[in-house]
């Protein structure tokens, strides 16, 4: 009774959960193209591109990729080997148990004539599976803990879906330990299928029996005989008991600790086994309730996307299944973390510290823009997403390496799309407005600030190898009349503020405002033009170069 | 000779034609490439993120370096980043302390012999011109070549040392080499905008159009570019609509690689001439028996 409100409870939150998810994936608007498209164009769009490309020539490729990449996943081999066989153990051992074990009475007894739990070889076959999954799990724990990337980016979802698995495997193996050595189960099974008289020497024959054989611990006093008591337990057992019990060390790892277990074992038995069996239910119900938000749920998304990515040319989508496509793909990422262990600008994490750097944490950071997770970012953490959207380079290789085939690329350009849209636009044009606010160079009032900023800057400056010999500016304006950026404009001072020279005249002045906000400093091509020609060997062009990074260093100071 | 091969960031996405055609026309030449994976060069993070531009290009050639092989990178402005920032950290100890102290975390040691070189040098010193002159199968005849010499190559030239800052002739000699004119034009040393593209668009598209229509006022066919960021650049400027008023652009741009290996009877499908913006496949009634 209990188990059956529980499973149909489990089921409806499951249910409930999946149309919510499915909702998302038709209302999730990210990139322009998605904009003004209703969830039923978008549903209707979906349903016709999936049914002519089922019954198209491209079914082949798709069913292909849904074997290779799904079920062998081959893109978890071709990233790492390791990776790869966590990953097998606990699909297999999972699927396994789901099907010779969970769903027993629903399907397995169907399909095979013969199955009973504790028969060939579905006994041993379970205790495989299991083991299969904790290896898997033991191994998910090793990689997370001990590689660097990993264990950067390990969140809450990845350690509540290995403590989960981990909860509902080992009480099971101890559920299942407890029952093969409890002496109330042995009696429960004696009074449904009495041996043959059923007489009180015969039932302590086959204790007798099955303490030596199956490792059931009696209550002191039973479970004892001699020679002819355990032949008579032989025959009884074969009579009436080995019709549906296999050999009890069949199933491997519980045995063992059923038998570690020892003389706790009969103390055990009864209330412990009930104790077990919740907490084994519902762990094991509490994974299927929550599996549309837990990271179970990519055991279904992550193989429909591959076979569906083999099947169309993203090029071709229409804007609404593009749309779809683009919120479904967030649920196809299971958060391994390929993407950010490999990202080519991780190499800037150390300095900038801002996870959204990081592939797998930034489509995390676009899951809470786009609405499909709770949390809408704050000012700052807009800011901190942004950064990271500005830091990558759209090298692609997020993309090819992705073992979930989610086109990364695509999520990142319409996400700076997106950003641009609501006021947020490259890193350095913020850096450059937020100083240009504070410092917009004037010719109304000259400003000569003598003994006011300058030894600052001065310090700054002379510090960096880049920046340091400004002073041997003599204001020949080589550099000036040298600059592609200055002979773009007619009036060059209405559209830069300052030219180069006037630049370097600045930071002798100590105006380090000025200098850092005039726009020719985030106008530089950093084409060297100027300090290739510099007859006094200024380093102008590593000059510009070092007010941007003392104004971004500046700005992240005001960010924080 | 054996190079790590450097694609940079831009290659995978934009410029898939440039990587293919570098590594055909180098198989060709007998040059072996070893592919790591490369992190950034560093320079897109110059901008801002200084530590962190030093970082990765010390990272990268230390990869390199712990296999002893020299970075051979098909990008201008890989190659300067790579320069300028070796550079720095040799000026700057407090720096280059704190870099090797972050590699020494993923067990990479500080490099210190292993050199960057942009795929045009490894031609020009480490082939050879006359190397090269004897794959020439079929040159090309009445081609006038505008060169683009790129500014992360060339200067600092003191930090770089690509090519004489204002007289250089690596890039002409390579173009003379197919058979082609290297012709003489206002733009050749100056730059295509790129680094602005995200910061200033409009100025940007606006120096490379004006760069595509001086080489065609030169009497350029074609503008010849050795850089990602080039190519890009002027692909866009391709793509964008463009007033009729407008000076006129040069034909195409085709990448070094791509001209070179038809010279040497590579084809176009080799060379991924489709995949420029426009076709560069207009370049094969160009040579010699066609």
């Amino acid at each position: 009774m209990f188990l059956k409100v529980g499973v149909i409870v489990a089921l409806a939150a499951c249910a409930l959960g999946l149309a919510y998810k499915i909702r998302l994936w038709l209302t999730v608007a990210i990139g322009p193209e998605a904009v003004g498209i209703s969830a039923g164009q978008r549903a209707a769009a979906a349903l016709g591109g999936l049914g002519r490309a089922i019954f198209s020539r491209r079914l082949g490729a798709m069913l292909k990729a849904l074997a290779l990449d799904g079920l062998w996943q081959r893109r978890v081999w071709n990233h790492s080997r390791l990776a790869w066989l966590t990953h097998i153990c606990i699909f297999v051992g999972f699927l396994g148990l789901l099907l010779l074990h969970a769903l027993g009475d629903v399907l397995t007894k169907h399909v095979f004539s013969g199955y009973q739990p504790t028969v060939h070889p579905y006994l041993f076959l379970r205790n495989l599976c299991g083991t299969l999954v904790l290896v898997g799990v033991g191994l998910a724990i090793y990689r997370r803990c001990t590689l660097p990337g990993l264990k950067l980016t390990t969140r809450g979802l990845d350690r509540l879906a290995l403590v989960l698995l981990a909860v509902i495997i080992f009480s099971g193996f101890a559920l299942e330990g407890v029952k093969i050595v409890s002496h109330q189960s042995f009696e429960r099974m004696v009074k449904e299928y009495p041996p043959a008289g059923g007489e009180p020497a015969e039932v302590a024959a086959l204790e007798a029996y099955w303490a030596r054989e199956f490792g059931v611990a009696f209550p002191a006093g039973r479970g004892q005989g001699d020679a002819r008591a355990l032949e008579l337990g032989r025959r009884l057992h074969e009579e009436t008991c080995a019709d549906c019990h296999a050999p009890a060390q069949w199933a491997f790892l519980a045995y063992g600790l059923g038998k570690a277990l020892g003389p706790a074992g009969v103390s055990l038995a009864g209330a412990g086994e009930e104790a077990l069996w919740y907490l084994h239910v519902l762990a094991s119900l509490l994974g299927l309730a929550i599996l549309p938000f837990s990271k179970f749920l990519h055991l279904f998304t992550t193989p429909l996307l591959l076979a569906v990515r083999a099947g169309m040319d993203r090029r071709q989508l229409s804007p609404a299944n593009l749309a779809t496509l683009r919120a479904y793909e967030l649920d196809a990422c299971m958060h391994c973390s390929v993407c950010s262990v490999h990202c080519s600008v991780g190499v800037a994490y150390p300095e900038v510290g801002n996870q959204n750097i990081l592939p797998g944490e930034k489509l995390a950071a676009l899951m809470r823009l786009s609405g499909a997770r709770p949390g809408q970012p704050s000012p700052r953490e807009l800011r901190l997403i942004r950064q990271g959207a500005y830091i990558c380079t759209s090298c692609l290789r997020c993309t090819n390496l992705c073992t979930a085939g989610i086109n990364l690329q695509d999520l990142w350009l319409a996400m700076k799309a997106d950003l641009a849209r609501q006021g947020l636009g490259s890193t350095y044009h913020d850096v450059r407005q937020a100083l240009g606010r504070a410092a917009q160079p004037s010719r109304q009032a000259p400003v000569v600030r003598l003994g006011n900023g300058q030894p600052a800057i001065h310090k700054e400056l002379k510090a960096s190898a880049l920046a340091g010999n400004f002073s041997s500016c003599y204001k020949c304006i080589t550099c000036s009349n040298s600059c592609p950026v200055v002979r773009m404009y007619e009036r060059p001072l209405e559209e830069l503020d300052l030219m180069p020279h006037q630049i370097m005249h600045c930071l002798g002045l100590g105006l380090k405002e000025e200098a850092m906000g005039a726009r020719m400093t985030w106008n530089c091509l950093t084409c060297y033009h100027c300090q290739e020609a510099c007859p006094q060997g200024v380093r102008v062009a590593d000059i510009l170069y070092e007010l941007r990074h003392l104004a971004s260093a500046q700005s992240a100071d005001l960010e924080v | 000779m054996r190079y790590a091969f450097f694609p940079g960031c831009k290659i995978p996405y934009y410029v898939p034609h440039y990587g293919a055609s570098s590594r055909r026309v180098l198989q060709e030449l007998g040059i072996e490439l070893v592919d790591l994976e490369f992190n950034c060069c560093g320079y897109p993070m110059s901008h801002l993120y200084y530590q962190s531009s030093l970082l990765a290009a010390a990272r990268a050639l230390a990869m390199a370096e712990a296999l002893g092989l020299d970075i051979l990178t098909p990008c201008k402005c890989c190659f300067g980043s790579f320069k300028r920032s070796m550079h720095a950290l040799s000026q700057e100890p407090e720096r280059r302390r704190q870099v090797a102290e972050e590699l020494a975390k993923e067990g990479l040691a500080f490099p210190v012999k292993s050199q960057v070189k942009h795929l045009l040098s490894v031609l020009y010193h480490d082939l050879g011109l006359p190397a090269l002159r004897q794959r020439i199968t079929r040159p090309y005849q009445h081609l006038n070549v505008a060169v683009l010499y790129g500014c992360h190559a060339l200067r600092p030239s003191r930090v770089t040392g690509f090519d004489h800052p204002y007289a250089p002739t690596i890039i002409d000699q390579l173009v003379e080499v197919t058979g082609a004119q290297s012709i003489a034009w206002a733009g050749k040393l100056s730059c295509c905008g790129a680094p602005l593209l995200e910061h200033n668009p409009e100025l940007s598209l606006a120096i490379i159009a004006r760069r595509l229509s001086e080489c065609r006022e030169g009497g350029a066919d074609v503008l010849a570019i050795a850089c990602p960021y080039s190519q890009m650049q002027a692909e866009r400027a391709y793509a964008v609509p463009r007033p009729a008023a407008d000076r006129e652009l040069v034909t195409g741009a085709v990448l070094y690689p791509q001209l070179l290996g038809l010279a040497m009877g590579l084809t176009s499908a080799d060379l991924t001439l489709s995949l420029n913006t426009p076709d560069a496949g207009y370049l094969l009634s160009f040579l010699s028996g066609a």
